[in-house]
């Protein structure tokens, strides 16, 4: 562990390994990731849909349904402590309160048929040892913290009479009840509009810098990235194939794949002369690998522009290739571009 | 608006293309979309939601118009208004010369080969017990295209190639599709009856980033290829400023402000306009720039706040906007703010 108390890492997930059994046979969703969470620092993790970014962060909570999914292998360490050897009831005592979870769909995860208060209160209750009236007050000090206005009068609102901005609010207020130390964001702003995204951004760094939780935001938006993390790991058909600390990954991206994402978005024109130069965009060709039939060697050799016959032979290892103290770049590539 | 605003915005438009009006493809006048809200005993109209609100714009042959605001703020009801799957409350739409405003059954039928869309969710707009080749033969066999099988088959083929499906997609069914494939088949089918105009909406939000930049240039494409038009409504305001020649901003069901796309992404002069630019996460840790963060959600359409239905929200309010409603007024495009200068 680093001396320095701004360092100080909470989690570490080592070789995460995740299966799902299939009627067509096992196929593996996270396959060998590792990583390390800082304390008040914020690792993104970003990648197309069915890359396991998802089921990675349902892992750390161990909320992976059993059967058919299973954790195969690995080791995630909260505080030098293995969560996957826990049982039931340490478990519980774990998520809510040291690790929280935030999902993309604010509508689906709240209870419609109880009040919002109730359903913070209800997180406050298992965790601490608190009297009613405290728990009322912590619920509405919590929807105070989110930046719900009139929070005494909304405590008693139910979901439906919300917005979708306001339900993410009340989520983020649900998950920070406890005082996590960790808080997983899975594609927190994706169902919003920009504008709210933009509050719910400004929101989470805010709380981020008053609490000091880390952060674990999962995303497929490399514009929020950017614009959150410290440290950002590109996940492709299950592994991570690039990870380094975000300035390196966005001023210079080594794996073909995420020079293909930064590629694919339209840049808007920063030209100050106001002409605009709008070039086609790279899309990357091709689709995302079936995880039942991964070719051999490279997964993304399929849709690379730098495939030499090397990368059909073995899957690449995660090679450093910039040396940082805690966040170095690496890659899963062969190449060197 | 009025007309004096209308007259103003012509102008403008004019100054920036210099094209004459028989290029105008289709023109939206006025178009207003109120839906009536039933309740109490024996579901009385009690109220209103003006949806779409005094809506005008022209769209040139060839160009795209990118429509873009928050959800709810009646976007995607002025697409389907323009293909009369919601029929318009008043107002007025005239494409190619013709009013299809109040157009019957046969003479919409006709119309709706010049005039076709594309949905956001692939999933949902491909029955699943259709085989792609069915899927791309009903439109063929409602609008009486090709005279055998053999023929249409031909033209289908055609249609898979142009939109970068392989021939064997034929006989399979849309489950067996990814996303953006999907997508694809729903391209084809739209391009089926060879229109001029195509109503775009939201077609890759639902995609993921690699296959969203390979939907845009396969749009992009085919409007060169085959001299498309597109109205494109978006809330992704990157995509929409890659992909438009002009860019129209809603909001509440007003267009607050429009103009080509270069001019209004890179001087914007609505508040409005100018909070949602700012908003957008760049792809750069390094690029730090003011922004405004809006404050609240989007008031609800029942009861639009009064005056300038932004003032609520507006960092820069002032008295007069509780109480005027601004205007559509030519700065150096259509704006319709009271300060904006």
């Amino acid at each position: 562990m680093d001396s320095r108390a701004e360092f100080e890492k909470i989690l570490e997930v080592k070789n995460l390994k995740t299966t799902f059994k299939t009627e067509e046979g096992t196929l593996t969703a996270v396959d060998d990731v590792s990583f390390n969470v800082y304390k008040g620092k914020t690792l993104g993790i970003v990648g197309e849909s069915g890359c396991g970014k998802s089921v990675t962060s349902l892992s750390i909570m161990r909320l992976i349904p059993h059967p058919p999914g299973k954790i195969a292998g690995g080791e995630i360490l909260y505080r030098g402590q293995d969560l996957l050897k826990f049982d039931a009831s340490q478990m519980r005592s774990i998520r809510g309160n040291e690790i929280s979870m935030i999902f993309q769909e604010p509508m689906t995860s709240l209870n419609p048929v109880f009040t919002i208060g109730n359903q913070i209160r209800e997180a406050i209750g298992l965790h601490q040892k608190l009297s009613k009236t405290e728990i009322r007050d912590q619920a509405v000090e919590m929807l105070k913290l989110v930046g719900i206005p009139a929070p005494e009068k909304r405590v008693d609102d139910y979901p439906h009479q919300l917005s979708g901005g306001m339900r993410q609010r009340i989520m983020i207020a649900m998950a920070l009840s406890c005082n996590p130390q960790i808080l997983i964001a899975d594609e927190p702003t994706t169902a919003l509009d920009v504008t709210i995204q933009a509050q719910i951004l400004e929101l989470l760094k805010e709380l981020q810098q008053k609490v000091g939780m880390a952060l674990i935001l999962i995303t497929h938006d490399l514009g929020v990235v950017a614009e959150m993390a410290d440290e950002v790991a590109v996940m492709y058909a299950g592994r991570i194939v690039e990870q380094g600390n975000v300035r390196e990954i966005f001023r210079e991206p080594k794996m073909p794949y995420t020079r293909g994402l930064l590629n694919s978005i339209p840049i808007m024109n920063k030209d100050p002369t106001g002409k605009m130069k709008k070039k086609r965009l790279q899309a990357i060709p091709g689709i995302v690998p079936d995880l039942l039939h991964l070719p051999q060697g490279c997964r993304f050799q399929e849709r690379c522009s730098y495939v030499i016959p090397e990368c059909k032979q073995q899957e690449p290892d995660l090679r450093v290739v910039a040396s940082h103290p805690l966040m170095p770049h690496k890659i899963r590539c062969v190449r060197n571009i | 608006m009025t007309d004096k605003g209308i007259a103003l915005m012509e102008q403008t438009q004019e100054k920036i293309d210099h094209a004459s009006d028989s290029d105008i493809l289709i023109s939206v006048n006025h178009l207003v979309k109120r839906f009536p809200i039933k309740g109490g005993l024996f579901s009385r109209e009690i109220g209103s939601v003006k949806a779409v609100s005094d809506v005008s714009f022209k769209i040139r042959k060839g160009e795209t118009l990118g429509l873009v605001g928050e959800s709810g703020c009646g976007k995607s009801t002025l697409g389907r208004c323009i293909l009369r799957l919601i029929e318009p409350t008043s107002g007025q739409m005239v494409f190619k010369g013709q009013d299809i405003t109040h157009l019957g059954a046969a003479d919409l039928r006709k119309l709706r080969r010049n005039i076709q869309i594309i949905f956001q969710d692939p999933y949902a707009s491909l029955n699943p017990r259709m085989m792609v080749e069915d899927l791309l033969t009903e439109p063929l066999v409602i609008h009486k295209i090709g005279k055998s099988r053999q023929e249409r088959q031909a033209r289908i083929l055609k249609l898979l190639d142009m939109c970068g499906l392989r021939r064997e997609a034929m006989s399979r069914y849309p489950h067996e599709f990814s996303g953006g494939q999907r997508q694809r088949i729903c391209i084809a089918r739209a391009l089926a009856v060879e229109p001029e105009f195509i109503v775009c909406d939201e077609p890759v939000s639902a995609l993921d980033v690699s296959i969203q930049a390979q939907i845009v240039n396969l749009l992009q494409d085919l409007q060169k290829e085959l001299g498309l038009t597109y109205l494109f409504i978006a809330h992704d305001l990157k995509v929409v400023e890659h992909i438009s020649t002009h860019v129209a901003v809603m909001y509440l069901g007003k267009i607050v402000e429009m103009s080509t796309a270069e001019d209004l992404y890179n001087n914007p002069k609505h508040p409005y306009t100018q909070a949602l630019l700012s908003a957008i996460p760049m792809p750069d840790p390094d690029y730090r720039k003011k922004r405004t963060i809006l404050k609240g959600d989007v008031p609800s359409p029942i009861h639009p706040p009064s005056g300038c239905q932004f003032h609520p929200r507006c960092p820069v309010m002032r008295e007069r906007c509780k109480v005027d409603v601004p205007e559509l007024r030519g700065i150096s495009h259509p704006v319709s703010c009271h300060f904006a200068e």
